[in-house]
């Protein structure tokens, strides 16, 4: 930073760098939590570089998966190394933000503006972000007078002329480090989105799937509803039966294991096919390879148990049926009447209709592609599949939403 | 505010970062959620927030089936009735707050005192109860519909709130909490933590047994991996043997594995290495 004079207002406009380099990167920092910072920085919690750094991190960042990236922009920001950016832009932006925001949830702003909620709906938005950047001011002046949103004994470690925050040691705190350096051992690289998919996290995954239904005879006594209706009856006893609560939900899963093109993606489909068997009353797993013709087969060779896609329409139209394959075969595997790599599964339907069928029979169904979304476009039957099911990345995110897909109503 | 800031108990060992986020997340009277791997220490804060501050604390442990209602208050209508069935109790029947209970968050509400309130394990419930929760929490009130009546809190609890979930919660709830991650402590900090909990323990076992435990975290494959908890045990269980030779630990052999592993497969699997190696 070098900025001299004004430096007060400099520093203002330095979290709002700050706050959008966050953004930039990817970082889901809500103006909300923004404010809040803006609050423990008002009250004087914040005293040092390495302050900021914690107390920033505790406030801003929801979840470990993006430590990393906070840590990252940072050590970028802090080093010294600051894009210039308008100021005025800069505000107009974060009151651009806010008022999405506001327009989600007015309670929420409303509190972290400090202002009553019915106040803030009379705001017109222009008004709102006026508003807005009256206060900002506030803070501004608030800070002219003395009370310095970050330094200690006279001196702002932040967005001093000439002043290098990195090498800082401020406050008496018995770490080895500077935040900056902390920042830069990328301590939680581990937890970043990109990591790998392990156990636990598809376990949680899946656990979403899970739903209890009512089902079976009715023998469970109800007595909320049993009071309800007694009350209803005047005194009367009436005992409400229910079934108990079983989860019924069926899963058919359906996995490309044939071929070379999937043996990377072998120990993460292991896995996933691990903890669905664990998760699900009723799983049943079925294989094929590249693309599904007329037959199925429930043993993991693909020789002993086949199973013909008439039978398999049988089963209970609301099973949820999860495909996990990259995709990635010859279009005429896919297109053509006869296009199976095996002699004996010729029958004259394409593949593609038979996808068609399956998506048609299982209303509720995905395709979990190992293959990183990235690279999607380069294969031409990812894009025709994914215009038949709903394709998903198999990463942890891309999980979460084929488990949102599946349960959605 | 009593301006009581937090910096550790005598059986927690704190690192810096953590007692700052505690410290801003009382003065700012946001709740504070805490998440990390199993045996990472979550609960155990709250016990050291209590013990440092000299506030009581009220756990509330979340369970899945659990509503909201009962985290606030219960009417124990079976109480009633029984009363009035058999009046043989003080309580006067015709006066339904007798009657009344409060739960955990509305022991917290009515405490002549600032309380620490720990919700633990807040994965566990649905996303519905968790945003109802914030909500009371929130407003720091709540009704008693049997008898009309709002439970104001005297005193905001400091709130802790833990999460082994690897997913993340949903957005509104996490927009009202501060967020700090426990990583698993590094050997130095686990020395410390060993340390607290064996004052006088002899320094080569604690060094060797701290190796070999990283070691074996290591080991590929493990499912459940072993945590500071187990750790405890295990250096408990080998000193049952006084004439335990610390020296054994570096030589992969590693009695009571047992207690670190408690799956079976990642059991045999750690056994598995630790033979391998001995022999060599």
């Amino acid at each position: 930073m070098c900025h001299s004079a004004g430096g007060a207002f400099r520093d203002n406009d330095m979290f709002i760098d700050f706050f959008y380099q966050l953004r930039d990167h990817g970082v889901p920092v809500s103006p909300t939590a923004f404010l809040t910072l803006h609050k423990a920085l008002a009250r004087g919690l914040v005293n040092s570089l390495e302050d900021f750094y914690t107390v920033s991190r505790g406030i801003l960042v929801k979840s470990e998966r993006y430590f990393d990236l906070y840590d990252q922009v940072f050590a970028h920001f802090f080093e010294g190394a600051v894009l210039p950016e308008a100021e005025g832009l800069a505000i107009d932006e974060m009151a651009r933000t806010m008022l999405e925001q506001w327009l989600q949830n007015p309670k929420e702003l409303a509190d972290a503006l400090g202002i009553d909620e019915n106040a803030l709906k009379r705001f017109t938005p222009e008004e709102l972000i006026e508003y807005f950047k009256e206060r900002l001011k506030d803070q501004t002046e608030r800070h002219d007078g003395g009370n310095r949103w970050i330094g200690t004994g006279g001196t702002s470690p932040v967005g001093h002329s000439g002043h290098h925050p990195g090498g800082m040691r401020v406050g008496g705190e018995s770490r080895n480090h500077s935040a900056v350096k902390v920042a830069m051992e990328r301590r939680y690289k581990d937890y970043s989105l990109e990591g790998p998919l392990n156990p636990s996290m598809i376990g949680e995954a899946l656990k979403r799937l899970r739903h209890l239904r009512p089902a079976g005879p009715k023998d469970k006594v109800n007595v909320d509803k049993s009071i309800y209706q007694t009350m209803k009856n005047a005194g009367e006893i009436e005992i409400v039966f229910d079934s108990s609560l079983k989860d019924r939900l069926k899963v058919i899963l359906a996995i490309d294991n044939g071929g070379w093109s999937m043996d990377p993606y072998i120990p993460v489909v292991q896995t996933l096919f691990d903890y669905s068997r664990a998760q699900f009353k009723e799983v049943k797993t079925f294989f094929f390879h590249n693309t599904i013709y007329e037959t199925v087969w429930a043993d993991a060779s693909r020789y002993k148990k086949p199973t013909t896609l008439n039978e398999l329409a049988r089963r209970d139209p609301d099973t949820r049926l999860i495909l996990i394959g990259d995709a990635s075969m010859a279009p005429y595997e896919l297109m053509s009447q006869d296009g199976s790599i095996y002699i004996t599964d010729r029958s004259g339907r394409p593949s593609i209709a038979c996808l068609h069928f399956l998506a048609k029979t299982f209303r509720k169904s995905v395709w979990l592609n190992p293959v990183q979304k990235a690279r999607w476009p380069y294969t031409r039957t990812i894009g025709t599949i994914g215009q038949i099911f709903p394709m998903f990345e198999l990463t942890i995110d891309g999980l979460e939403k084929a488990v949102a897909h599946l349960t959605a109503a | 505010m009593s301006g009581q800031t937090f910096s550790g108990a005598s059986r927690y060992v704190l690192d810096a970062e953590l007692a700052q986020i505690v410290n801003v997340s009382m003065a700012l009277e946001m709740p504070l959620l805490l998440k990390g791997e199993p045996g990472t220490g979550k609960t155990m804060l709250a016990y050291a927030i209590t013990e440092s501050l000299g506030m009581p604390l009220l756990t509330l442990n979340v369970k899945s089936s659990m509503k909201l209602i009962e985290a606030l208050y219960q009417y124990d209508t079976l109480t009633r009735l029984n009363d009035s069935r058999f009046g043989d109790s003080k309580r006067d029947i015709s006066d339904i707050e007798a009657y009344i209970k409060m739960g955990k968050i509305g022991q917290a509400f009515v405490a002549d005192r600032r309380t620490v309130l720990l919700i633990d394990e807040i994965d566990k419930a649905d996303t519905d109860f968790q945003d109802d929760m914030l909500d009371v929490l929130d407003q720091m009130e709540f009704d008693i519909i049997e008898i009309d009546k709002t439970i104001r809190a005297r005193h905001r609890p400091v709130i802790i709130i833990t999460s082994n979930a690897k997913k993340d919660l949903s957005d509104p709830f996490l927009g009202r909490c501060n967020f700090h991650h426990i990583a698993f402590p590094d050997p130095k900090m686990m020395r410390k933590i060993i340390d607290v909990h064996f004052p006088g323990m002899s320094g080569s076992l604690a060094d060797n047994a701290i190796e070999a435990f990283y070691r074996l975290r290591q080991l590929d494959g493990i499912e459940k991996r072993p945590a500071t908890r187990e750790l405890i045990n295990w250096i408990r269980a080998l000193q049952t043997d006084p004439d335990f030779n610390p020296k054994r630990l570096l030589k992969e052999d590693l009695p009571f594995l047992g207690v670190l592993f408690k799956k079976s497969q990642d059991f045999e699997q750690a056994t598995r290495v630790s033979q391998r190696r001995g022999r060599f």
